[in-house]
């Protein structure tokens, strides 16, 4: 820390020192810990489903349970209208509900950074346009978009996170476009451009890291409403049925009619699933939010 | 300001929802004319009306209507699907089976009072020859038809370009011809205007579009006005609701549960349970390298599939023990033949010698034997070296698709072939089946008292025209199957063309293009505080809506309890429950504001 | 969020001023008018980038020769170039022609009205209790900031708006419409009005009321949440300024300080927010009409889904998508004609 050695070092140095002071701010949040924490090992169970359990389980021919069992000692949140075990079938959602929630985030994140940087780099018509563009969409109601779009085009996994990322960006968009604007009147930025760094160089080595915080943070709200998105895709019948995730699991549970039954186990793990992911999540990003927003520091906490 | 903003949004929002109470509360001005006591029958419907015009309405709900409120030629007889008479008195044929006479019933009336002649007939099915759009929903009835004539007010002759084995089971809807005259286009024509003249045990009165269709019944009907004194259809969005409404006694009949609901209603108070047969088959149809009727290759069929060894195979590692037992709750038969067992006399069963029993060894010894080995990676491979890798295509939106799917897919993978389950839209189905473009597709039919409509699907003449018409299943197109076919159509003499159907079956199974996986059982629900028992149809396991006539609702039999009053809504408890829960939250909302008050004062 | 903290303006002259609000409504207008045209443009052009045959779809399966098809082709203009089929399209569009369902052969446009009123009621009715229910709350929690009603109800808001609606509505209509084990059924689980209801006004508003029920709670839990957190978060905000200090100086008391300066203050930017999110409410409707079968217009896009049915699912989704536009540039001229400092004094 004490030797002013390369720039590079000086740097990292600089961003070791932001990180150790983001996460003391961070720290004071307790619903952003118990969030983080619920988050760290939810995650943990989904990647290690297949070590800790048997995925032969999922696999409807290589069951012999009865169907729509309520709880029991064998299978302790009861089993699905084939014999499955709700509880691996939940276990097992986890993963699929979480890949589809963060890859149609990273989606969605990606196209409001890019609009959004680019609206509040260049300006002029183009930032007019784009953000005119941005209006519409943020307008637009986002879920009847997603219907649209997962009806048109062929079923699957990729189809959903397509109309999921697609139709979520315009807030992200937004909120980067005015943290940009914010940092592009730095001086240091317009030394930047007054020394001739072309506008990748400025965008690249300056626009983009100092805008980066604030994107995680919006990225860790969108990974939530995606997640719920993805459910009442699946749940109107357009996710894919073949993959395990909550979304279908609670149309199966409607499908076979599990609610005049009375099968509460199945009905209620994959919702509670589904809530407490996104409880955290959201936790988590408005944690995020106060630290990278001072502003919203000084009033809150 | 702001509570202005409030008060001007609120105030907007409720002129808006005036209107909204008005139209949802517009009362039925024709149902409610006579004050009369009567039973209403109310059935629940988990399908809409696609149509109330004839010629196009082909849904259930629309076909079933249709039966209640036209005329046809002949009926289904309840016990055993006999034929029997309906507006034609008798029939007979020429000796070249070419010209068929009926003679048309006296003293009928449509329900604005004129007479039912042989015109009307012959106007119905002159129309669906001459207009394209009249021939949507019964075009095939017709397609063989050379002319229709009424040389008297009794007296229809219908003359045919070929033999016509089907003359009896014509499920024509017939129409009033000085009604249906002034349509010019049937395919705009919604036929909404109530009462709709007809002819038949119920007139349709009321019509509200996806909630409810109200029939009375029709004093004046030629076998005797029925004992219920109205028959309503109710929509119903799922049949999770509509169980809820047969619980609480808002319906009296439900149809098409699922067999979690079935379950469910076991042993609930005034409630019978009709698990009846079905008239569906269900079926996966291993594409056997589809051509079009002009014999050109067409479509991604999977060259495995072309040999009638790997297709056997593949049907021998399918337990329909297990597929009937867990997708159908064990409410439903083992597919068999093609035709299903509701239809006694045409069902064919393999005999042991053709059976293929579940046995995957057996079925991984047959592909072996075959020279499909497996590779490296376990999965076959055809002698040429492409790997058995099948687009299985399903119903997205058909729960039983997905789960009938999961199972296949699960003991496919221990033959060494990979499925990919591909869940697409109904229309997609449709093109995908039509185009060729699957391994796998999942099918199904409902069969009719008459075999043929069904049996047709497999010829080579229901192959796609090059254009893209026509509307194929197996693609089978075998010169033998085509043959039984010709012949059991020209087969005038009953036992003759029963034992041609199940040769025809038997070539199917053989070839096994398409694999009859099982025949789902219908099960519904009824009301017995209210109704009395139902005639089904056929008379042993048989089913009390969707039948092929009108007699499950024209005897139903009403109880007093029925005749007495309505069974619906208790309206005291409603409005109890409002007023405890308005009370309630005024109550909270006071507390609230005093408490506020007072803390607010404290704080000062 | 660039209209909520637009710069104040200066006061000007007053004829100059009515000459800008006309510019500025005529603006708002123009710019809605682009964004209906956008949504024509994504609805035609959605639904003609599907894979496969429209003709094919129209006959549902339902056996047809090719001179069927090539004639249902043509009679639909499918066998136009695009740009004439988009011409066709805008015409028919404004003479409120939206083509003919496959499903029920009926017009769109038909369905739609049919069906128009009760969405608005449902959505109506829970948009009004879910926003009071909101800013009542939300003034609340923020005027006592931190304290228990304010972590108490912010937690509560966030569980509930972390839940899916469909899942909210589907365990209600178990615990409250079905009934869990001794417990009967107290709201009916399906559609607006009971089969068998007596004539006259008042049962059938009883009974509707009765059906509203479940449907309205559960729309209300999941979108109140968002106007209590707008509007605890504006009134903190608005909390911070200047001029609220001085009220509180000039010795005014604190909860008229609440009521005459902050609040209404606040108010404005939150129910700017609430029509700029009426989005969701729609999404709501979608998945709470399906649930509970309420006869609207999200239960027919839920509808229009199976087959899928093109043209139902092409005038929802226009329908839809532009009744949100509309209700925005309202909202829009409204914020502009009542907010105080572009009034003037």
């Amino acid at each position: 820390m004490s030797a002013p050695a390369t720039p590079r070092a000086i740097a990292w140095s600089r961003r070791g020192a932001t990180l150790a002071e983001s996460w003391r701010v961070y720290r004071r949040d307790r619903g952003g810990l118990v969030g983080l924490a619920l988050l760290v090992v939810i995650v943990a169970l989904a990647v290690l489903a297949p070590v800790l359990t048997d995925g032969s389980g999922l696999n409807v021919t290589r069951v012999d349970a009865a169907p729509l069992q309520p709880p029991s000692a064998s299978h302790w949140l009861g089993t699905d209208e084939s014999g499955r075990s709700v509880l691996l079938l939940t276990w097992w959602g986890a993963r699929m509900s979480l890949v589809i929630g963060l890859a149609a985030a990273a989606l969605s994140v990606v196209i409001g950074t890019v609009v959004g940087v680019l609206a509040a780099h260049f300006g002029g018509w183009t930032s007019t346009l784009l953000m005119r563009f941005t209006d519409f969409f943020l307008v637009l109601p986002a879920l009847v978009l997603a219907i649209a779009l997962s009806t048109v085009l062929t079923r699957g996994l990729g189809t959903i996170v397509l109309a999921i990322g697609v139709t979520s960006w315009p807030q992200t968009a937004r909120l980067v476009r005015a943290q940009t604007l914010t940092v592009e009147t730095r001086p240091y930025i317009e030394r930047a451009k007054a020394l001739g760094g072309g506008h990748r160089h400025v965008i690249g080595k300056h626009v983009l890291p100092a805008v980066l915080p604030l994107v995680f943070a919006t990225t860790t709200l969108t990974v939530a409403s995606a997640i719920i998105a993805e459910s009442t895709l699946s749940f109107l019948g357009l996710g894919d049925p073949s993959r395990v995730s909550w979304g279908a699991m609670l149309k199966s549970a409607m499908d076979t009619g599990a609610v005049t039954a009375g099968a509460w186990w199945y009905l209620l793990p994959p919702g509670l699933g589904i809530a407490i992911v996104v409880l955290s999540f959201t936790l988590c990003g408005r944690a995020l939010e106060t630290v990278f927003n001072p502003r919203l520091r000084g009033v809150g906490a | 300001m702001g509570r202005k903003i409030v008060a001007l949004l609120a105030a907007s929002l409720m002129v808006a929802l005036v209107p909204a109470v008005a139209t949802a509360t517009a009362a039925p001005a024709a149902a409610q004319q006579d004050g009369d006591q009567g039973a209403t029958l109310r059935v629940g419907l988990q399908q809409e009306f696609d149509s109330l015009n004839p010629f196009l309405g082909f849904s259930l709900a629309s076909t079933q209507v249709f039966k209640l409120i036209y005329p046809t030629l002949t009926t289904y007889a309840a016990e055993d699907f006999g034929v029997v008479p309906d507006l034609a008195t008798e029939w007979k044929h020429s000796r070249d089976e070419l010209t068929w006479t009926f003679t048309i019933r006296r003293g009928v009336k449509w329900s604005d009072g004129e007479p039912v002649t042989a015109h009307d007939v012959a106007y119905t099915f002159n129309r669906m020859m001459t207009d394209p759009a009249a021939a949507t929903a019964n075009g095939n009835y017709v397609d063989n038809f050379a002319a229709v004539t009424a040389p008297d007010d009794r007296t229809v002759v219908i003359r045919t370009e070929k033999p016509q084995a089907t003359m009896l089971s014509l499920a024509i809807p017939i129409v009033p011809e000085h009604v249906w005259s002034k349509i010019d286009d049937v395919a705009d024509f919604a036929n909404q205007r109530m009462p709709i003249v007809g002819s038949g045990p119920f007139v349709a009165t009321e019509y509200r579009p996806q909630q409810s269709l109200t029939l009375k019944t029709d004093e004046d009907f030629w076998r005797g006005p029925a004992k219920i004194d109205e028959l309503r259809f109710v929509n119903f969005e799922n049949s999770d609701a509509a169980v809820q409404a047969l619980r609480k006694g808002e319906i009296d009949v439900v149809r098409k549960l699922t067999p979690t609901q079935f379950d469910a209603l076991a042993g609930a108070s005034n409630i019978e349970r009709v698990e009846g047969q079905g008239r569906r088959f269900f079926e996966v149809i291993l594409n056997p390298g589809a051509t079009n009727s002009a014999g050109t290759p067409i479509g991604t069929g999977h060259p495995a599939l072309r040999d009638v060894r790997v297709r056997r195979a593949i049907d021998r590692a399918i337990n329909r023990e297990v597929l009937v037992e867990r997708v159908l709750g064990g409410y439903g038969q083992l597919g068999g033949g093609y035709l299903p067992p509701i239809f006694a006399d045409y069902h064919w069963t393999p005999p042991p010698r053709l059976k293929r029993p579940f046995d995957i060894p057996a079925a991984n010894r047959a592909l072996d034997a075959a020279g499909y080995l497996r590779g490296p990676d376990g999965t076959r491979r055809t002698p040429e070296g492409e790997p058995l890798n099948f687009e299985f295509v399903l119903h997205g939106d058909e729960p039983v698709d997905a789960r009938v799917g999961e199972y296949l897919k699960g003991w496919l993978s221990r033959l060494g072939i990979n499925v990919t389950l591909q869940p697409v839209s109904d229309n997609q189905v449709n093109e995908r089946t039509t185009a060729g473009d699957f391994d796998m597709v999942i099918s199904g039919w409902s069969a009719n008292p008459d075999p043929d409509y069904v049996l047709r699907l497999q010829t080579c003449s229901a192959r796609p025209t090059p254009g893209g018409g026509g509307l194929p299943d197996s693609f089978l197109c075998d010169r033998r199957y085509d043959d039984l076919y010709a012949r059991q159509l020209a087969e005038f003499d009953h036992d003759k063309r029963v034992e041609l159907v199940k040769q025809a079956q038997r070539r199917f199974h053989t070839q096994a293009t398409g694999l009859i996986l099982f025949y789902p059982n219908s099960l519904e629900a009824y009301r017995s505080d209210r109704f009395g028992d139902f005639t089904t149809q056929p008379a042993d396991d048989g089913v009390i809506t969707g039948q092929q006539s009108y007699w499950g609702y024209y005897q139903a039999e009403p109880t007093s309890k029925a005749i007495a009053g309505t069974g619906g809504t208790d309206y005291g408890t409603v409005a109890l429950v409002l007023g405890v829960v308005i009370v309630l939250g005024g109550g909270v909302t006071g507390l609230v504001a005093l408490r506020r008050r007072a803390t607010a004062g404290d704080r000062e | 969020m660039t209209q909520v903290s637009e710069a104040p303006e200066r006061v000007r002259p007053r004829g100059e001023r009515s000459l800008r609000l006309a510019r500025l409504v005529g603006a708002k207008i123009g710019g809605g008018l682009v964004s209906l045209f956008l949504v024509a443009v994504l609805g035609f052009l959605l639904f003609r980038v599907l894979p496969g045959d429209p003709a094919r779809a129209m006959t549902r399966g339902a056996p047809v020769s090719a001179e069927q098809l090539a004639a249902l082709r043509h009679r639909f203009g499918l066998d136009q170039p695009l740009w004439k089929q988009f011409l066709d399209f805008l015409v028919n569009l404004l003479h409120g022609d939206l083509g003919v369902s496959y499903t029920y052969s009926r017009p769109v446009a038909e369905l739609i009205a049919e069906r128009f009123w009760p969405t608005v009621l449902l959505t109506g009715t829970s948009t009004v209790i879910a926003v009071l229910l909101g800013l009542w709350m939300g003034t609340r929690a923020a005027w006592r900031h931190g304290g228990t009603f304010d972590r108490l109800s912010s937690s509560v808001a966030l569980s509930l708006w972390s839940v899916p609606t469909f899942w909210l509505g589907l365990i209600l209509l178990m615990a409250l419409g079905v009934g869990v084990g001794p417990l009967p059924g107290l709201f009916p689980v399906s559609g607006m009005s009971a089969p068998d209801v007596p004539p006259g006004l008042l049962p059938r508003v009883l009974d509707t009321a009765h059906h509203l029920v479940l449907p309205c709670v559960t729309m209300v839990a999941v979108v109140y949440a968002q106007y209590l957190m707008v509007m605890r978060s504006s009134l903190l905000e608005e909390m911070g300024e200047d001029y609220l200090t001085t009220a509180r100086a000039k010795g005014l008391r604190e909860d008229l300080v609440r009521r005459r300066h902050a609040v209404p203050n606040a108010l404005l930017p939150t129910v700017t927010l609430i029509f700029l999110h009426l989005g969701l409410v729609v999404a709501g409707a979608i998945t709470v009409e399906t649930v509970f079968s309420w006869p609207g217009l999200g239960l027919l896009t839920y509808e229009a889904l199976r087959g899928p049915d093109l043209p139902l699912l092409q005038g929802t989704f226009i329908v839809l998508a532009g009744s949100v536009i509309v209700m925005n540039i309202l909202a829009d001229l409204l914020y502009h004609v009542l907010d105080p400092r572009v009034r003037g004094s």
